[in-house]
C-alpha cells in the first residue's frame, strides 16, 4: 500500500508542470564583447581604489581572467 | 571564488595571467571588503553604472594577450587545467586592436555633470533601460557625496524602477531596487556577510576596508539585534518636553522606496541623520543610541514604533546614520499619507563643546499614487 502511495506520489510529481525559470536565469544573449572571438570592452572603469579610469585593454600582452560580479 | 583563486594563483605568481575583478556594486568599497576577507588580492573596477550592459553577474570571462574572448566560464575541469585549455595555449593576433574607450564618462569630475549628461540622454530616449539605470546610479552616487541633494535618492529609486519597467530581464537592475526597498517577502541576504567578514578580518588582526557608506537595514536578511534590543516599548518623550534641535546639529532628511506606492503597498522609508558641519557637531557615544519614534496614523502598519541606530565605537564620531524601516499602507490610502515622528539623540557642539540631548521632529510624507 505505502508503494503504490510512493508510486502514485511520484506519477504526479512527474506531471507537474517544469519549475518556471527565475525572472533573473541568463536568457538573454551576452552583449557584443562578451562572447568568444569578440573583442572584450574597452571602456575605461574606475578603479575601486583611487577612481583612477582603467580599462581591461591596459592588461594586453597577457592571458586576462576578468571576474565580474557583486558582493550581494 | 576562492576555488578559482587557487587554480589561478599558480599561473598568476609565474606572470603567465593576470585577474582582474569587475564589482556591479553601487558602493565598490563593500566588494573590496569582501575580497580582503577572501584574501584576494585582484584589482578592483568598478562598474556601478553597468557600463558594460550586463544583464546578470557573476561572470567570468578569460581574455587572451590580444584582449580578444576566448571563454566565458573558467575553461577547467577535473581532467584539464586551466593552463591546458587557456593560459598556456596561443591564440593568432588580429589584424587591429580595438582602441581603449575613454568615451565621456572621464571627462565628468562631478556627479553633478554626470547627472546632467545622463538626464540628456533619458530625455532624447525615454524609453532607454540602460540610461534610465545610469541616472538612477547616479543620483544615488551624488546622494553619497558631498554633492548631495535630499531628494537624490527618491530621483535615483524613479530611475532605476523606470529602467526595470523597460526591461524586467537585468537582474541586476532588479537587485539595486530591491536592495534599498521592502524587506522581501523572502528576505535576501544582500550584505549579511559584511557582519561575518568584519568579525574574522579583526581575529587576523587585519583592519577591515573602511565602508563610505553602511548598509541600511533593508540591505540584511536579519534586523541588527543591537538595534531591536535597545528600542524602546513605550514613547520617549510623550509630552514634547525635550529641546528642539531643528537642524543646527544634526539635519535629517527621509526618503519613501518606491516614492510613488499604490493604496496597500509596503514601502521602505529611510531617515538619514548628518551631523552639521557648520556647527562642528558631532555624536555622543557614552550615551544612549539615537532612538526614532513615530506614530503612524490609523491603518497605517509599522513593524515597530521604534527604531534604533546604533552608537559608533569611538567615544564621539561624526559619521551620517541612517534607519529604515517598512510601512504598510491601508488599501483604503489616497492622497497624501503623513507619519509624524522625532529622532532623540546625544549630540556635542564643537570640539570640547557642550553635549546636549535634544528631539527632532520629523515628518513623513507618502504621496499615494492616484
Amino acid at each position: 500500500m505505502k508503494l503504490a502511495a510512493a508510486l502514485a506520489l511520484l506519477a504526479a510529481l512527474a506531471a507537474q508542470p517544469a519549475k518556471p525559470k527565475p525572472i533573473w536565469a541568463r536568457n538573454n544573449p551576452l552583449p557584443t564583447g562578451f562572447n568568444p572571438g569578440e573583442a572584450f570592452p574597452t571602456i575605461a572603469l574606475p578603479s575601486a581604489v583611487d577612481g583612477r579610469p582603467t580599462s581591461v585593454a591596459e592588461f594586453r600582452g597577457k592571458k586576462l581572467i576578468v571576474n565580474i560580479f557583486a558582493s550581494w | 571564488m576562492p576555488v578559482w583563486h587557487a587554480a589561478l594563483e599558480p599561473f598568476e605568481k609565474a606572470g603567465k595571467v593576470a585577474v582582474v575583478a569587475v564589482v556591479q556594486d553601487q558602493h565598490p568599497d563593500r566588494a573590496r571588503l569582501f575580497l580582503q576577507w577572501k584574501r584576494v588580492g585582484w584589482p578592483v573596477l568598478a562598474d556601478s553604472l553597468d557600463l558594460l550592459n550586463l544583464d546578470t553577474v557573476p561572470l567570468t570571462v578569460a581574455v587572451d594577450e590580444y584582449g580578444i574572448v576566448r571563454f566565458t566560464e573558467l575553461p577547467m575541469s577535473a581532467t584539464k587545467t586551466i593552463g591546458e585549455t587557456f593560459i598556456d595555449q596561443t591564440y593568432p593576433k588580429p589584424a587591429s586592436l580595438p582602441p581603449i574607450d575613454r568615451g565621456r564618462f572621464e571627462t565628468f569630475t562631478t556627479w553633478t555633470m554626470a547627472i546632467e549628461a545622463f538626464e540628456r540622454d533619458v530625455q532624447r530616449n525615454p524609453n532607454d533601460g540602460p540610461a534610465q539605470f545610469r541616472l538612477g546610479s547616479a543620483y544615488r552616487a551624488r546622494y553619497d557625496s558631498r554633492e548631495r541633494r535630499t531628494t537624490d535618492f527618491a530621483d535615483a529609486e524613479r530611475h532605476w524602477t523606470r529602467a526595470l519597467d523597460i526591461d524586467p530581464n537585468r537582474y541586476i537592475w532588479r537587485r539595486r531596487v530591491q536592495q534599498y526597498g521592502p524587506r522581501m517577502a523572502e528576505p535576501y541576504a544582500f550584505f549579511d556577510w559584511i557582519r561575518d567578514a568584519r568579525q574574522e578580518l579583526a581575529a587576523r588582526g587585519e583592519t577591515p576596508v573602511p565602508l563610505a557608506v553602511e548598509p541600511g537595514d533593508s540591505e540584511f536578511e536579519k534586523p541588527d539585534p543591537r538595534a531591536l534590543a535597545k528600542a524602546p516599548a513605550a514613547e520617549p518623550d510623550p509630552r514634547g518636553r525635550i529641546r528642539r534641535d531643528a537642524g543646527e546639529f544634526i539635519g535629517i532628511d527621509a526618503t519613501a522606496v518606491p516614492a510613488v506606492p499604490n493604496a496597500g503597498d509596503t514601502v521602505r522609508v529611510h531617515v538619514t541623520f548628518r551631523p552639521n558641519a557648520a556647527t562642528k557637531a558631532h555624536w555622543n557615544n557614552t550615551a544612549e543610541p539615537l532612538v526614532y519614534w513615530m506614530t503612524p496614523p490609523s491603518g497605517v502598519t509599522v513593524a515597530s514604533r521604534a527604531v534604533v541606530a546604533p552608537n559608533a565605537a569611538a567615544e564621539v564620531s561624526l559619521e551620517t546614520r541612517t534607519i529604515d524601516y517598512d510601512v504598510t499602507l491601508p488599501a483604503s490610502a489616497a492622497g497624501r499619507v503623513t507619519i509624524p515622528g522625532y529622532a532623540l539623540y546625544y549630540v556635542c557642539e564643537d570640539v570640547n563643546g557642550v553635549c546636549m540631548y535634544r528631539r527632532h521632529d520629523v515628518t513623513v510624507t507618502i504621496p499615494v499614487k492616484h
